[in-house]
């Protein structure tokens, strides 16, 4: 849901904005021609070609921290977090239907496409070639990988505080956070608030790395996916989640590219059975995890903050002044 | 102690369905006491901490004051802030913290608590470092200081109870509610837990409401006891009274 509104709001605003700034009249954004226009504006205009994609980033994390608010009331009132995603799917769906439906929102079925990668306009400094194309977009993919990196720095120094400190408290024993003055509904606020900012801004880096906002690519198979990249790398690990995002992209690309290459050579193959295949191999992947490993390949890791160097027994760091108690006190007093 | 009241309960009740586990109890608890609640099973003790802290929702009528304000109608958390501390009577700690971690959970208005000042290690670091020496103050005062690198999962149910009396105690809380603080511990450490809580009485003035079955540890560090019985209060007294009292005997023989 997240992810398809950052797509279309970053879409849209650039739609507008890209001949707004160069002086061209906007029209109607889903026309053919306004789509030529905006690639020809892009290939011209390198400054604001860039400026409308920060603009474009920076409205499609505000609109989705707006959604992940209003998202966070009802979200708010269940026990389960599979109830969460179940709110969350059934959102992500409704927003599918209503953007397919409603051309005013992102032209609708058809989708606003010409939106091209903020560095299109180094083409006219190549010579022309496959490097014409190949050059802006692996231009841009580097620039996604370094926010992906930034986004993942954020997420592990968030973990490793004493608000991710708070965060597990209060995910793990609800009512023992509030006895102890925690506002257990803010900090549920907080978190989807930051984590629909970052769905919003990969939306828009999405729509601006294929070049097309259309619905067709928010169907729920998309929130499946992540879901089983999630389980696959370990729920509670940014390190897993990393690591299921790759093997699940890996086996999304592959099976693409393995489906054209390997038709070309069985000519009798039917190719859609490898690129959609890749669809009962998760579901078979899921399937496995849920039973035989459902903390996933890497398990939750521990809170490192200053606290967890200080005072952790059995570490290297372990003041000596307290005294080695590693061995479990059996029979000591203080045993039940 | 003295005799102004901390926290006044004014008629409330509280029903599951059609089981009224609290009838219309009024208590009243005075500031720097160490106060009882003891009743057979079943006979609502616990909702009736659930009530005064929040965690349930009263009936509507009646009133809950603590510390002069109002509070029926505040969240938990808001409840806590005024400083009413609890415990439970399965301990309620967060798994896969260290006993340490659990406790460094309670202090309030950490700065690195806030999410975007949480990256930046510098701002907090040593206020982090700061809490974790007063929690551990706290707990050689409670005397496990020995287990503060211990997964809660790897203490006993006796540990557990101490750690979780140490993170309600790490905000020096005016009131605790305890819920059968030695259920489960074995009795020279339930005269040890109750040594530690008639300490901090008298080193911080703090209130205790304690829900106990181990009546004759509770009856030696107890200034007033309160009987419950199907929801409601059947005595209030001096320990020695009570244990006098027929009444106290039938409601737990059900004679």
């Amino acid at each position: 849901m997240f992810f398809g509104l950052g797509g279309v709001v970053g879409a849209t605003v650039a739609a507008d904005l890209l001949p707004l700034f160069s002086g061209a009249a906007v029209g109607n954004i889903c026309d053919i021609s306004s789509r030529l226009s905006r690639e020809s504006i892009a290939l011209a205009y390198p400054a604001i070609s860039v400026s409308v994609w920060v603009i474009a980033l920076a409205f499609a994390m505000l609109a989705g921290g707006i959604m992940g608010l209003v998202a966070s009331y009802p979200a708010l009132r269940v026990k389960e977090e599979w109830f969460l995603s179940m709110i969350l799917l059934v959102g992500g769906e409704t927003f599918r239907i209503v953007v397919t439906n409603t051309p005013e929102i992102g032209c609708g079925f058809n989708g606003l496409d010409g939106i091209t990668t903020p560095f299109y306009w180094l083409s006219n400094y190549l010579p022309s070639g496959p490097l014409q194309a190949e050059v802006p977009t692996g231009l841009y993919a580097a620039v996604i990988v370094l926010l992906a990196i930034g986004c993942f720095v954020f997420a592990q120094k968030i973990c490793n505080s004493p608000y991710g400190r708070l965060l597990k408290s209060v995910r793990d024993d609800k009512v023992a956070a509030e006895a102890l003055a925690k506002d257990v509904s803010r900090v549920r606020k907080q978190i989807m608030v930051i984590g629909s900012i970052m769905a919003g801004l990969a939306g828009a880096l999405y729509v601006y790395y294929i070049g097309v906002a259309t619905p067709e690519d928010y169907i729920p198979a998309l929130t499946f996916g992540i879901w089983v990249m999630m389980i696959l790398g370990g729920y509670a690990n940014n390190r897993g989640l990393l690591l299921g995002a790759f093997v699940i992209t890996m086996l999304d690309r592959g099976s693409l590219v393995s489906g054209i290459a390997l038709e070309s050579y069985f000519p009798t193959l039917n190719s859609n059975l490898i690129v959609y295949g890749r669809y009962m191999v998760e579901a078979v992947i899921l399937l496995l995890l849920l039973v035989f490993r459902r903390k996933g390949l890497l398990p939750e890791t521990r809170v490192k903050t200053k606290a967890y160097t200080l005072f952790d027994f059995g570490k290297k760091n372990a003041k000596p002044s307290s005294q080695p108690a590693e061995v479990p006190p059996k029979g000591d007093a203080t045993t039940g | 102690m003295t005799d102004e009241p901390i926290l006044l309960v004014n008629g409330i009740s509280k029903s599951f369905g059609g089981v009224k586990a609290v009838e219309g109890v009024s208590l009243s608890v005075k500031k720097g006491s160490i106060t009882g609640l003891i009743g057979p099973n079943g006979s609502g003790k616990s909702t009736l901490f659930n009530l005064i802290s929040g965690a349930e929702k009263k009936n509507p009528g009646g009133s809950i004051e603590f510390d002069g304000k109002q509070i029926d109608a505040l969240p938990p958390h808001k409840r806590s802030e005024l400083g009413m501390g609890r415990t439970f009577q399965t301990p309620r700690l967060f798994p896969g913290m260290t006993v340490l971690e659990n406790t460094m959970v309670a202090p309030r208005g950490q700065k690195g608590e806030r999410p975007f000042v949480a990256p930046l290690r510098r701002r907090w670091e040593g206020q982090e470092v700061e809490l974790a020496k007063k929690a551990k103050e706290q707990m050689t005062r409670l005397e496990i200081d020995k287990l503060y690198g211990k997964l809660t999962s790897e203490i006993s149910g006796g540990q557990m109870k101490l750690a979780q009396l140490s993170n309600a105690l790490m905000e020096d809380p005016k009131m605790l509610l305890l819920d059968e603080p030695t259920a489960g511990v074995a009795p020279r450490l339930a005269q040890d837990i109750f040594q530690s809580i008639t300490n901090e009485r008298h080193e911080r003035g703090t209130t205790f409401f304690i829900i106990e079955h181990r009546l004759e540890v509770l009856f030696k560090h107890v200034d007033t006891v309160f009987v419950m019985h199907q929801g409601r209060i059947i005595m209030e007294d001096k320990p020695e009274a009570i244990v006098k009292d027929k009444r106290l005997a039938e409601a737990y023989l059900g004679i």
